[in-house]
């Protein structure tokens, strides 16, 4: 719901604001990725532009404040851009009910052409669903997709034809996540409920309904769920409930993890969990349940963040998080913010 | 050429002693007084005093030389040892570095076991929520048993209570057939009955009654 609203407003403010100066102060970074080199991130925003930024230049001993900037600012398109992804070659991007890829050697060298744009089948033609999550299931070498007509459309890369639909959610889809060793997508949405699909059947496996969990709910804050990771056998999810950790095998919450505000993006990194949502800090969690570090960054609510374990050079191994500021902060040590992009 | 090495004797002679103070003005010097003293038209005491003087600015110019030449081989020396420093140094980066590289895959490693223990201990805590699998077991056991025993039970009763029903069932037959037979008046044969002492009697035995009175 919250995204809906947001997107609502931001489609409506777009043309007051997107010309303003004081553009930056309502700017949300939503979505983010890094290039399959290591050396290049792709942050998109609420107004529906995608920068481009040169990490290799922001890093290096001799970076100025210019580095810190995008080489390459262009509108992608009209609404929010919720969700990126990269592939091999191309960064798919999601925004106003449809996807579009870029190269990314073009984009490196600055061609904002897009190479492709595709629109999943929609049922109704009235209202067009925004897109809030991707994900890429490799095995299958195909694109799914998650949005606000409450399906999981599975589109497959090399042909570009929309395979199937996975229908089951009641309400819309905020997160997907792939296991690609079972074959199976898992969806978190709206309703609350996390679904297990199998890819080749495209059945609903299992259903978890997080808030009926007592450890895990949180009816102060909803139902919904907005995070959604998994590593074999452990899924992370949170949202309206707690952030939690829960053992896929035998379908059971293991670990709470105390955390005021809701999550909105949270991954596994070596022996810990890290965490962003509704808070101006990243919590480093442990997978027993505690919070181990919170580590205070610029924007005041975090949307996204990523992980660039792209690349073998030490130096561009950063964690970046973007949220409802201008500003992205890049981390290369995992305890303290080195220094913010700005779009 | 010989511009050449013009040069290279000048820059030289400018670099040990430019200033024209020291060894430079000492040999200059020595060399005047020496031809100075070639030609010299004194007394010979003089002249025995300047040679005395100029033996002890040769004196001092050889001093010096040796005193050069000794700083020459320190300083030879001293790069040596620096050399050997430097070389050591190197290695000891070499070494740190590998030493870096092994800490940090051991880094690694210990991450992953400590995750391992981490996932371990999060299962172990949800399953020590559940209770043993012995003592359901045997609980398990005890039940069974006294389901057997119940059972049993039951089936005692219901065989007495079977017994029960068909003694009760043999009695009220007799004891209506009883009734039935005391109440019909023709009780063994279909003759006229005859009321003798409170009592209806057929004709045959009111007749083998009372035969021998008539």
């Amino acid at each position: 719901l919250q995204r809906k609203l947001r997107s609502i407003w931001s489609i409506s403010l777009l043309i007051l604001l997107s010309r303003y100066k004081d553009r930056h102060l309502h700017m949300s970074v939503f979505s983010q990725s890094f290039s399959p080199c290591g050396r290049f991130l792709a942050a998109g925003n609420n107004y529906g532009e995608i920068a481009v930024f040169s990490l290799s230049s922001a890093l290096s001993p001799d970076a100025t404040d210019l580095s810190q900037t995008p080489i390459l600012t262009f509108t992608a398109h009209e609404g929010p851009v919720f969700s990126l992804f990269s592939t091999d070659s191309h960064l798919l991007s999601a925004g106003n009910g449809e996807i579009s890829a870029w190269s990314w050697a073009e984009l490196i060298k600055r061609n904002t052409k897009a190479a492709w744009t595709r629109r999943p089948n929609y049922k109704s033609s009235l209202e067009i669903p925004e897109i809030n999550a991707m994900t890429v299931n490799p095995t299958e070498n195909s694109l799914v997709i998650g949005g606000g007509d409450n399906n999981i459309h599975i589109m497959d890369l090399e042909s570009g034809v929309f395979k199937s639909v996975l229908q089951g959610h009641t309400d819309y889809i905020h997160c997907l996540s792939v296991r690609e060793r079972e074959g199976e997508i898992l969806s978190g949405g709206e309703d609350g409920a996390v679904r297990i699909w199998d890819h080749r059947t495209g059945q609903s496996v299992h259903c978890i309904e997080v808030y009926k969990y007592e450890e895990c709910a949180r009816p102060q804050y909803g139902k919904w769920i907005s995070c959604l990771t998994t590593e074999s056998d452990w899924m992370l999810c949170g949202g309206g409930p707690s952030l939690s950790l829960w053992h896929l095998r035998s379908m059971s919450p293991t670990s709470i993890f105390p955390l005021s505000g809701c999550q909105r993006q949270a991954n596994f990194y070596q022996d810990m969990i890290l965490s962003v949502g509704e808070g101006q800090c990243v919590s480093h969690c442990l997978l027993g349940g505690e919070v181990k570090a919170q580590i205070p960054c610029t924007p005041h609510s975090l949307n996204t963040l990523a992980l660039n374990l792209n690349s073998t050079d030490n130096r561009v191994r950063v964690l970046t998080v973007g949220g409802s500021s201008h500003q992205i902060d890049v981390f290369t040590n995992l305890s303290y913010r080195t220094f913010s992009l700005s779009f | 050429m010989g511009a050449v090495t013009d040069d290279e004797v000048i820059r030289k002679r400018l670099l040990i002693d430019g200033d024209g103070a020291g060894d430079d003005r000492r040999i200059n010097v020595l060399l005047k007084s020496f031809t100075k003293w070639c030609n010299s038209t004194g007394s010979p005491e003089e002249g025995f005093t300047q040679y005395q003087r100029m033996l002890g600015t040769l004196a001092q110019c050889e001093f010096s030389m040796g005193k050069t030449l000794l700083v020459y081989d320190m300083n030879l020396r001293e790069m040596e040892n620096y050399e050997k420093i430097y070389t050591d140094i190197e290695q000891n980066i070499t070494s740190a570095h590998d030493k870096i590289s092994e800490c940090k895959k051991e880094i690694q490693r210990a991450k992953r076991i400590r995750k391992n223990r981490q996932e371990y201990d999060a299962l172990a805590k949800v399953i020590q929520q559940h209770p043993d699998r012995h003592e359901t077991l045997k609980q398990l056991e005890a039940l069974d048993k006294e389901l057997q025993q119940l059972s049993h039970i039951k089936e005692n009763v219901e065989d007495k209570l079977e017994l029960r029903k068909k003694q009760f069932h043999v009695l009220l037959s007799t004891i209506q057939e009883l009734q039935q037979t005391l109440e019909s008046k023709y009780d063994c044969c279909r003759c006229a009955l005859l009321w003798q002492d409170g009592l209806w009697v057929c004709w045959t035995m009111w007749r083998s009654l009372y035969k021998g009175w008539v």
